[in-house]
């Protein structure tokens, strides 16, 4: 499966009152075309979402917050899994989209072949269900998104995906209307 | 000395209700402050300054306010979060920035140079600063805070030795 796909299946499930934080490239892409609008689409600031995410699920303690990044997001912002991990704020879902690469910048080669994402995970202390496979039967696939989304604790989501990524037009909306966006939100 | 709970009372009053960063010892009464005003201002220890800068920039896009701790050494990781995240993003934060590196710091060589372009620094990224002192740091603060809303980005309060 294809981390396009996962996206697509989550749109498919969601109440449409989740926030969507969501990581620069493809990423935040694929979350614009597949996904209810407006989310918080990340331009830049790679290794960041975690962070930004767990700000928000903090000020919003009412609403869902999903995260959804990649892995090489997912690297550079290792320590913020810590951070999260002690605020462990319980509107607050992760889903790690791996594929491998930094599929956005040409497809080179991440680290992340050598993680085992459930004893990371055990390791920070984040409840995490059980990953998502390349293989995993599309009725799989569904449960554990579900088992996530509904989760009454912090929760992360590692998936192992296929790279392929569709070919997308540009976000049309400037990152201040991204914001002005979310403050329509907040009142 | 500003009196750090004061300093902390204040802040939340302007309508801070969250603070993340990481620490310097220049801000270590405040940072033992935070236990006493956790019923205003939730802190959240971040593991490196451009993690607090991200959750503040979660919190803003919440609609809430928080300010960022950090020693100037911070501030020099932080120019992506800046330029790509909160700035662009037009999210108001405050950053409360220790200037290390300066006189008291002469046996500190590791803060030497960041001293010296802690300014210039701030001036090349566009970030508007202001050094706090102790007196009228209400009025500079204010100054800062009126520039924050006004145009929607961070800025800075550079903190010398023996401040806060
Ligand atoms: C600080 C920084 N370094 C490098 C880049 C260039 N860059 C943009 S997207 C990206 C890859 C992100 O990888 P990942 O999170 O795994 O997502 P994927 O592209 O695989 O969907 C990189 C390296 C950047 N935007 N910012």
């Amino acid at each position: 499966m294809y981390g396009f796909e996962i996206i697509q299946e989550l749109a498919s499930v969601l109440s449409g009152n989740e926030v969507i934080v969501s990581s620069n490239g493809n990423i935040s892409r694929q979350v614009y075309h597949y996904c209810p609008q407006p989310q918080i689409y990340l331009r830049g600031s790679m290794g960041l979402p975690v962070s930004v995410g767990l700000g928000l699920a903090l000020a919003r303690p009412e609403t869902q917050i999903l995260i959804i990044l990649g892995d090489g997001n997912l690297l550079m912002g290792l320590g913020s899994l810590s951070t999260t991990s002690y605020v462990r704020p319980s509107n607050l879902k992760i889903l790690i989209l791996d594929n491998g690469v930094y599929a956005t910048t040409g497809l080179q080669n991440t680290t992340s072949g050598t993680l085992n994402y459930p004893a990371l995970l055990d390791g920070f202390g984040l409840s995490n269900i059980v990953p998502i496979l390349r293989n995993d039967s599309i009725e799989d696939i569904k449960d554990k998104i579900q088992i996530w989304l509904h989760s009454p604790e912090l929760s992360v989501l590692p998936a192992l995906v296929d790279a392929k990524a569709p070919t997308l037009s540009n976000i049309p909306l400037h990152p201040e209307e991204i914001s002005a966006l979310q403050r329509g939100s907040n009142d | 000395m500003i009196n750090p709970a004061e300093f902390l009372d204040f802040l939340g009053e302007k309508g801070f209700s969250f603070a993340s960063g990481v620490p310097c010892s220049y801000f270590s009464r405040m940072i033992n402050e935070f236990e006493t005003h956790q019923e205003s201002i939730t802190y959240i220890p971040a593991t490196r300054e451009d993690e607090a800068v991200g959750i503040a920039s979660g919190v803003a896009f919440g609609g809430s306010r928080a300010f960022v701790i950090m020693q100037n050494s911070g501030y020099a990781t932080i120019g992506d979060a800046l330029t790509s995240l909160a700035q662009l993003y037009k999210l108001p934060m405050l950053l409360v920035i220790s200037w290390r590196g300066l006189e008291p710091d002469r046996d500190f060589p590791e803060h030497s140079l960041m001293g010296d372009v802690t300014e210039d620094t701030l001036r090349g990224y566009q970030v508007p600063y202001w050094e706090l002192t102790d007196e009228g740091w209400q009025q500079t603060i204010e100054l800062a805070l009126t520039k924050m809303e006004e145009s929607s980005r961070p800025v800075a309060l550079l903190v010398k030795q023996g401040v806060l």
